[in-house]
């Protein structure tokens, strides 16, 4: 009987006899494979590099009974995007970015569902404004990874029929769904399968997306937002990144957000915050870690959201206690379910500093003085 | 060659009395083998011919499987595959026997005939039907070279912890052989028990994830993606190489997409799969960096995969 995977303390007692494997401390040597040259200026995070715009609404959600004003949705997302451009309508506002020849894919993020996900009011929205700039709904996919999750959203009651649902992985684990031609190759600890497949339909089907993410905690990579989303919620195998509680989130998320066409393709970046978690996310399994925003940001540069999001998730945790997503402190580590009941405790090492290296990949502004926030 | 390939089926061990021949000839079953103590009787059967074989001296096998046990491996939910692939490496001409009921019958005698040993597989009435169907699928593939291709020697001392490096080898994928002293021919040696791979060292996964670092990614004549619980195996020569994939987890679920990749090109190819009509490979590439790669949509138990220049 035999392990297939490398245990951590097997893995730290080799690192140490072996210098060829002390990597502990080192950055992953990331091969990536495309068959889609890189496209200078194209998605993400132009055109809008070091903008945000932030709607928030009172109103838009009960706290109570976490039921969403879908009118006062609709119109966050109008000031929102006329906001972002400049435009003066909403027709306009869209088509800065979408085009009625376009197949758009607009990714969801269903790891809470049904609790905290992309809101189907949120996505319906959307929906209506592309269908407004001529975009048929058969050339609308609504899509994630894991068919089992937006089952049980519920976003065919929000949108027209002949809009897509679809996923990477029907049956778990299974790889069918992604391109074998485009890939991030990484050995992160040993692990046999080292490569990470992006989903055919960025690279086969979409010609534009927008991605929607939560403001969410994330217990191994601080946060999860724009760069998590798209990232993490495109490519295969992409959990035995945090396996171990020091993670390779910091440097993976990143990597997996800048590759070709997922970057070029992603032009906009639509934040649901009406809803979001403090702690032990992405799940949100307890109610108590979940709170209420109220708020939606708007961007083409997803950099400059996730740092705000960082401050969101921050003051939240600190208004409730909680340490900061950047306390490293082993003492903190728990491998048990502690974390779930008490958030002075988590089972990984955060890596909120994931977002300021993929700035370094050209994916956005982290300097919070150089980003221009508009508050609505 | 013919009758090299034939020697290697797995024979079905049959402990039932003469009284359960229906449930043999039901299952199109004419060949057993049976304690020697029932010959007598089953001699009296007809259409079943029996031999008599005493398990009591053969080398005793896992059932071949996957156990999940997440407290035990990791956080995550890796596997853990019950294989024994090492052991017919250590013991080539040696006599095999698995207690293999069900379904698990099937993988047995794939496994047995991957490694071309001989092996019992005692079963019961349930896995009648899979070892049949498993034989018949076996007798239907085309001649081969049996020839093993590897591209690592191995020492080994006769050892458990030895075993248990060589066990860890095979479910990685790292395919080898048994060598006496280097081979200049294959890439790297592992002295089991020399400075290089130390004895005192008491994790196996530890040596095994070295043999893989010195032998770096890029040597490796096969590598799965998209699964964990499938171990390959390559045989062939002159131009030609099959590529044997066993799915350790087929008794639950199939693998429904594995990506494989062989060193060399080779751009031709047939697929043989068990319990899969009409196999056909995927996004076929045999210009993939000096490999040739493909993706198998369904695999059961047992797939060949011939490849050729």
């Amino acid at each position: 009987m035999i392990a297939s995977a490398v245990h951590r303390r097997s893995f730290l007692h080799l690192a140490a006899a072996t210098p060829l494997l002390a990597r502990e401390n080192q950055l992953p040597q990331y091969r990536i494979v495309t068959r889609y040259p890189a496209r200078p200026g194209v998605g993400m995070p132009e055109p809008y590099r070091a903008r945000v715009v932030r709607v928030h609404s009172e109103g838009s959600i009960d706290p109570v009974s976490e039921k969403i004003d879908e009118g006062k949705v609709r119109e966050m997302l109008s000031r929102g995007m006329r906001s972002l451009t400049g435009e003066s309508s909403d027709a306009a506002a869209w088509s800065r970015f979408i085009t009625p020849k376009d197949v758009v894919g607009i990714k969801v993020n269903c790891s809470g569902a049904p609790r905290v996900m992309s809101n189907p009011e949120v996505v319906g929205g959307i929906v209506a404004n592309l269908t407004a700039i001529g975009v048929p709904p058969e050339q609308i996919y609504i899509y994630e990874r894991f068919a089992d999750q937006v089952k049980t959203v519920g976003y065919d009651k929000h949108v027209p029929a002949g809009v897509h649902f679809d996923t990477a992985e029907n049956g778990r684990g299974s790889i069918l769904g992604y391109d074998p031609y485009t890939y991030v190759e990484v050995d992160f600890f040993g692990e046999e399968d080292t490569r990470s497949y992006l989903t055919r339909l960025v690279s086969a089907k979409f010609t534009k997306i927008i991605n929607v993410p939560n403001m969410k905690e994330h217990q191994a990579a601080g946060v999860t937002g724009c760069l998590k989303n798209i990232g993490y919620g495109d490519f295969s195998n992409v959990a035995r990144s945090h396996r171990y509680a020091k993670t390779n989130t910091y440097s993976f998320i990143g990597t997996l957000a800048s590759v070709e066409p997922l970057r070029s393709r992603t032009v906009l970046h639509i934040m649901d915050g009406l809803r979001g978690v403090w702690h032990a996310g992405p799940f949100s399994r307890s109610k108590k870690f979940r709170f209420f925003p109220k708020q939606i940001m708007f961007g083409t540069d997803p950099v400059a959201m996730d740092r705000l999001l960082i401050d969101v998730i921050e003051a939240k945790r600190k208004a409730e206690g909680a340490p900061s997503i950047f306390d490293r402190s082993p003492s903190r580590i728990r491998e048990d379910d502690t974390p779930q009941r008490d958030p002075a405790y988590n089972h990984f090492v955060r890596e909120p500093g994931h977002v300021e290296y993929a700035s370094t990949l050209g994916l956005g502004e982290y300097d919070i003085k150089k980003i221009k926030v508009i508050e609505l | 060659m013919l009758l090299l390939l034939a020697a290697a089926l797995p024979s079905l061990f049959w402990d039932g009395g003469a009284s359960t021949a229906p449930a043999l000839k039901e299952n199109q079953i004419s060949r057993i083998a049976v304690p020697a103590a029932s010959l007598d009787s089953w001699k009296a059967v007809a259409g079943v011919a029996a031999e008599a074989a005493d398990p009591s001296g053969a080398i005793k096998l896992l059932k071949p499987a996957v156990n999940y046990r997440p407290d035990q491996a990791s956080a995550s939910t890796a596997p853990w595959v019950d294989s024994n692939g090492w052991r017919f490496l250590r013991d080539p001409g040696g006599r095999f026997y698995y207690d293999a009921p069900g379904e698990s019958a099937a993988l047995a005698a794939a496994e047995a005939y991957v490694y071309g040993v001989q092996a019992l597989v005692h079963t019961d009435t349930n896995g009648l039907k899979p070892f049949t169907q498993i034989i018949a699928f076996l007798k239907s593939l085309p001649e081969a070279s049996p020839h093993p291709l590897v591209n690592i020697g191995y020492e080994d001392d006769g050892s458990a912890q030895s075993g248990e490096l060589m066990n860890l080898l095979v479910r990685r994928n790292l395919l080898f052989r048994l060598v006496s002293t280097p081979d200049p021919k294959l890439n790297i040696t592992v002295a089991f028990g020399s400075s290089a791979y130390p004895k005192t060292e008491k994790d196996p996964s530890v040596l095994a994830q070295l043999v893989r670092s010195n032998l770096t990614d890029d040597k490796r004549l096969v590598r799965i993606y998209g699964s964990e619980v499938v171990i390959a195996r390559l045989t062939g020569g002159g131009g030609r190489v099959r590529v044997h994939l066993l799915n350790y987890a087929a008794t639950s679920r199939p693998v429904l997409g594995l990506r494989v990749s062989v060193e060399g090109k080779y751009p031709h190819h047939r697929i043989y799969a068990y319990r899969v009509p009409d196999a056909k490979l995927l996004d076929f590439d045999p210009a993939a960096a000096g490999r040739t790669e493909f993706t198998i949509p369904n695999l059961r138990e047992y797939t060949v995969i011939d490849l050729s220049r």
